[in-house]
């Protein structure tokens, strides 16, 4: 076959190598038994070698691609001009993302001639693919449930506006994930997103924290927060945290734009979309002054309320599978499923922590299961009474049980 | 003092591919060139990162392989083990130029004499 492709290219085609040096994709060559007859410009700089170099070795080797070692494009037998979309590794150790399709030429009377792969370069194609999937998805947050759409439906609504967002939601309901969610569906997308626990900090530490300090002596500027946030989303959890004066603050930020940092003189402008979260009923923290009146009117003008996730309905099965195949793939398994057992048990738990107590339960699940089955014997000790309540822990459990029937008649 | 070595094996060629390796040869070789012990060793599955870590729980020293990716290339290099890639040529010519003390990133050792075959 060489001879007649050095034909071919000799007397027949002389200009052939010319022509697919022009053309902006790879090209390679190859004989019957997969060797390289010729590389293009093209393929020689996506590869790294020389045509020379390579000329009569198998093209798994110079390709190195995905599809090369396992499975290779020519015994496919696919129709002509269906690609594979794979990746190989560069002589220069990078990886490079490649759809390659494979075309078979036959001469005059139809007697195969060589087999031209060609290879086109996707990075562009893939980055543009990731950076559009960050900055439009729905992030991490998923649902099937009519709560969980309804919410999901309103998020790209919300998130066109820079109004102010206060996220109420039990623990583990996925107020965080959400926050971001609205923030990665907002014109603010490309800019940062900054997240900002409100948890117990002294009082200047948080100052400086939240909205930056002039260095004593050098007059250099520490970028708190707020500043980081500049032309993004700054999102506060667990806003009720925050001291009343801080509060007070933020209620200057929401009307005036501007905020002052530890040391400065004259108050700074930031543009910052504010987002708060708070796992209690901002009601009844304003009740018990907690949380400031006039800072709640003003956060809430946006309300998102996640519910729990036994009142998600479907979710839950849903959420499981879900997190089942995740944590397998993590943990390489072939688990197919779950035993009746196994999800009736799963049914009947209360969940108190939620979405984040489900998944913790199947990756603990995913982790110990041997088999293709998740069974009552794979769940945690909790969930199967293995652990039984000692007396400390049943007492416990008597004080809880009565704050969350108040929770729930609330 | 003896050298540990893993190749990477597809049949009876270097492995095109580190990360999609199945097959490995681990091999002690004496300073004269020596083979003293000559070992297969087949992994359950593809897995660039099982290479590395079975790579390092053998106190290998060095590997050859054919195709790498940068990552793996630099977390090796960080762990004191040499890595000749990017070889491409039947199992035994490599080992031959390997124990002669010949062997270099990029050798081709296919024996394209036969190419016109």
């Amino acid at each position: 076959m060489l001879k007649r492709i050095e034909d071919l290219i000799g007397t027949d085609c002389p200009d052939l190598p010319a022509l697919l040096d022009g053309l902006p994709m790879g090209i390679v060559m190859l004989d019957d038994d997969g060797r390289v007859l010729m590389l293009n410009k093209a393929l020689e700089n996506l590869t790294g070698y020389r045509r020379e170099e390579v000329r009569g070795l198998p093209c798994r080797h110079v390709l190195r691609s995905r599809a090369c070692v396992q499975g290779c494009p020519h015994g496919s037998g696919e129709g002509p001009g269906a690609g594979i979309e794979t990746d190989c590794i560069n002589r220069h150790r990078r990886k490079i993302p490649v759809r390659i399709t494979p075309v078979r030429v036959c001469d005059g009377n139809n007697r195969p001639v060589c087999v031209l792969d060609v290879v086109e370069d996707l990075t562009a194609l893939r980055e543009t693919e990731a950076r559009l999937s960050q900055a439009t998805g729905q992030g991490q947050i998923i649902g099937r449930s009519q709560a969980m759409e309804k919410l999901l439906r309103v998020v790209p609504v919300i998130a066109q506006h820079d109004a102010p967002v206060l996220i109420t939601g039990a623990t583990g309901t996925g107020k965080d994930l959400l926050a971001e969610a609205v923030h990665k569906a907002s014109p603010r997308s490309r800019e940062p997103f900054v997240r900002f626990s409100c948890g117990p900090m002294p009082e200047e530490l948080l100052d400086a924290e939240l909205f930056g300090r002039v260095l004593d002596g050098s007059g250099e500027f520490k970028a708190g927060r707020f500043q980081q946030a500049q032309g993004g989303t700054l999102y506060l959890s667990e806003i009720a945290d925050l001291p009343l004066a801080h509060q007070g603050r933020l209620v200057r930020f929401l009307d005036e734009g501007t905020v002052l940092p530890v040391g400065a003189i004259k108050p700074v402008r930031v543009n910052a979309r504010l987002m708060a979260s708070t796992a209690e009923s901002p009601e009844k923290l304003v009740q018990d002054g907690r949380l400031r009146e006039d800072l709640f009117h003003r956060i809430s003008a946006t309300r998102l309320h996640l519910p729990r996730l036994k009142d998600r309905g479907e979710d839950l099965d849903f959420l499981l599978h879900h997190f089942l195949g995740h944590y397998a793939a993590r943990f390489k398994k072939n688990i197919t499923g779950i035993s009746p057992k196994a999800l009736l048990r799963l049914n009947e738990h209360e969940f108190p922590g939620n979405v984040r107590e489900l998944k913790n339960i199947m990756e603990f699940a995913a982790m110990v299961c041997t088999g293709d089955k998740i069974r009552t014997e794979h769940l945690p000790g909790h969930l199967t009474g293995q652990f039984d309540a000692g007396p400390a822990q049943r007492s416990a459990e008597k004080v809880r049980k009565p704050a969350r029937k108040h929770t729930e008649e609330r | 003092m003896e050298r540990r070595v893993l190749i990477t094996v597809a049949r009876d060629e270097i492995a095109p591919r580190f990360d999609l390796t199945t097959e490995a040869l681990f091999l002690n070789i004496s300073e004269s060139g020596e083979i003293v012990s000559r070992k297969s060793f087949l992994l359950a599955q593809p897995s660039g990162d099982d290479l590395c870590d079975l790579a390092l729980s053998r106190d290998i020293g060095t590997i050859v392989c054919g195709g790498i990716e940068d990552e793996y290339y630099h977390y090796l290099r960080w762990k004191r083990i040499d890595v000749i890639d990017s070889v491409m040529g039947p199992l035994e010519a490599v080992v031959t130029r390997l124990t002669a003390g010949r062997l270099k990133a990029g050798d081709i050792l296919y024996d394209r004499a036969g190419e016109n075959a």
